[in-house]
């Protein structure tokens, strides 16, 4: 498929960027656009910055002229940062992901949406299958706002493209990402001086490493699959040991305690975690990438273990 | 380690530690001091402060299996005496799924069938089985439970580990087996609707019944105490001669005499995948496990003699 027209949201993010610039190198693409309040963190060279914020019904006007036949849907706001409210995450998310098809409405060219989704959508659940495939995402209740927004977002896409039979609609389902350089709540946790856990829990990680997690974007632009796909490295990784691997120590908090020595480490000026992320470090989640590698066509260069050894790798070389 | 050489041991750590060593490299060089075995066991310790040690996607954890051998190697011979028969008949290679009855919240039925097969088996290998989903909500419980080559007991992980080509225990009874009263011990409770017949067809994997005998005498269960049980979120709350009368020491199992027997394997395969769709064969194939299983119980009881002497 030649001279492909892409149109990446939330391109002012660190993920949105790289996948950018991967785009651009791409032979068979011949015009990318990136919608953001945000600039982009790379010099890109071709790509045309489309200065608009999600959540305005403008974007109904912006994004048509495009003509794309392609939208990747990067802006999905995984944890509220310092300046934002659970509030604007939310608006951002759900509201967005509106706007957002009521402007794919007009653009007659479209074929292909491609979502970042999350993998936290599945939750992170005692009682869970070690890996979640595709069809158990309502397996458990929606427990966090976070998975509440994804669950939401999967819903409108699906609806979405039900009506729509001539757009191919990718649900993508990430594990949290790690990777040289990236910060994530996964990187942020691990720099930390010491990483708190729950006493007595030593739940299964499953992680993604950032250049297989652009490589996965890609590969969806050019293989497009209706439906969800997980993206993960496979394999897991045990808590305890992704901790000593990063040359951290852990910190044994027990369960009821968790919650108020994180909140108290936020006032101390310590990185927090989101409730999702609490539920992560307690229950661990790990997902089938069969589907992936089957019907997508990309296999994963690096195992969890090999992404967190790599970040490890270039985090001590930083020190 | 003789005391000789575990004082040797601190002093050169503590040289190493004058001299500006920072810990682990104080540890390694104090260790030269030490016999042989004992400076291996450092250094694996310290490999695995590291994070260096392996485990699977599971969260089985060998070096830590062999680590705890020791303790569960003294419940196998000297608390519960256990007599093994037919460990040959578990096939040596390739998906294979025991089926055992089962009593009690803690796994130590699941433990006793490993060291079984470990210890009689001609081609030893550990066995994965399904535990208790609750156990998994469990503090410490739950992350040895994994390294020991427990999951939590859900359809898609006795699938996904048999198409691995592993070795996986199953105990159909279930939570109903689990809460049985004393009065009601060796009755095998229904296996539920079947499912590791499906699982077993739908995998090609051979079902080998497990008999297992004194298991179920471990903690008699005279009474339950619902609100409690409510209050932990727990299956049920047992009470039982010991337990909670006597705290954390009512939780020490009773030193019963066991048997397990592995009986002949049922094969699966020629009835292919599709079959897993066919209730009446899967009831009948479930139904004749959970005779097989019965009838072994009964016999072996009967070989035992007493429970506890």
């Amino acid at each position: 498929m030649a001279g492909r027209r892409v149109l990446i949201t939330g391109v002012g993010s660190q993920v949105g960027s790289l996948l950018a610039a991967q785009l651009e190198r791409e032979p068979d693409v011949e015009y990318v656009a990136g919608l953001d309040t945000r600039r982009p963190r790379l010099p890109l060279k071709h790509t045309e910055f489309i200065d608009a914020d999600i959540r305005d019904p403008e974007i109904g006007r912006l994004i048509p002229p495009t003509g794309v036949d392609t939208i990747v849907h990067e802006q999905i706001v995984r944890q509220p940062g310092p300046r934002m409210s659970s509030r604007a995450m939310h608006d951002v998310n759900v509201i967005g992901t509106l706007q957002l098809l009521a402007a794919c409405e007009r653009v007659p060219t479209l074929r292909t949406i491609v979502v970042r989704g999350s993998a936290g959508v599945y939750g992170a659940e005692p009682q869970a299958p070690q890996f979640f495939n595709e069809e158990m995402a309502t397996l458990f209740p929606l427990r966090t706002r976070f998975q509440r927004d994804v669950a939401e977002i999967e819903n409108y896409f699906q609806t979405y493209s039900r009506r729509h039979a001539g757009v191919s609609c990718t649900m993508l389902r990430y594990q949290p990402a790690i990777g040289p350089g990236l910060r994530t709540q996964i990187t942020r946790y691990l720099s930390q001086p010491v990483c708190p856990t729950y006493m007595g829990f030593d739940p299964r990680i499953q992680l993604v490493h950032i250049d297989d997690a652009l490589e996965a974007l890609g590969a969806a632009v050019r293989n497009p699959v209706p439906g969800a796909v997980n993206v993960a490295c496979p394999g897991t990784i045990g808590l305890s040991r992704m901790i000593r691997l990063a040359g951290k120590r852990p910190l044994p908090i027990a369960a009821p305690l968790f919650g108020a020595v994180t909140s108290t480490g936020q006032r101390l000026g310590l990185d927090t975690q989101s409730e999702d992320f609490q539920r992560l470090l307690r229950y661990g989640r790990g997902v089938d990438t069969r589907r992936l590698t089957d019907e997508v066509g990309y296999t994963p260069r690096h195992s969890t273990v090999e992404a967190v050894q790599d970040w490890a790798r270039h985090a001590r070389a930083a020190a | 380690m003789n005391q000789g050489s575990a004082i040797a041991f601190m002093r050169r750590l503590r040289a190493g530690l004058d001299s500006g060593l920072e810990l682990p490299e104080a540890i390694t060089k104090g260790a030269t001091a030490l016999p042989r075995d004992a400076r291996e066991t450092v250094e694996r310790i310290l490999d695995r402060l590291d994070g260096d040690y392996p485990e699977d996607e599971w969260g089985f954890d060998e070096e830590f299996a062999e680590l705890v051998e020791p303790f569960f190697a003294f419940l196998y011979e000297s608390w519960w005496r256990v007599k093994v028969e037919g460990a040959e008949r578990v096939p040596a290679h390739g998906r294979v799924l025991l089926t055992s009855n089962h009593a009690g919240i803690l796994p130590w039925d699941a433990t006793m069938i490993s060291m079984a097969l470990l210890r009689e088996h001609p081609l030893p290998r550990y066995p994965r089985f399904l535990v208790l989903d609750w156990a998994f909500n469990l503090p410490w419980i739950s992350s040895a439970m994994r390294k020991v080559g427990g999951v939590v007991a859900s359809p898609f992980n006795a699938l996904r580990l048999l198409e691995q080509d592993q070795l996986v225990a199953v105990f159909p009874e279930g939570v109903k087996g689990t809460g049985k009263p004393f009065s009601e011990r060796y009755r095998l409770q229904r296996f539920g609707r079947g499912g590791f017949v499906e699982i077993a067809l739908r995998t090609g994997a051979p079902i080998v019944p497990v008999a297992v005998v004194g298991s179920e005498e471990i903690y008699p269960k005279i009474g339950d105490i619902p609100p409690l049980a409510r209050m932990l979120g727990a299956p049920f709350f047992p009470v039982t001669p010991t337990f909670p009368w006597l705290g954390p020491l009512g939780v020490v199992p009773l030193p019963s005499k066991w048997r397990i027997e592995f009986l002949e394997p049922i094969e699966t395969a020629s009835y292919g995948p599709e079959a897993a769709a066919d209730r009446a064969l899967v009831l009948e194939l479930s139904e004749r496990v959970r005779g097989d299983i019965q009838q072994a119980l009964y016999a072996n009881l009967v070989r035992r003699g007493p429970a506890f002497i």
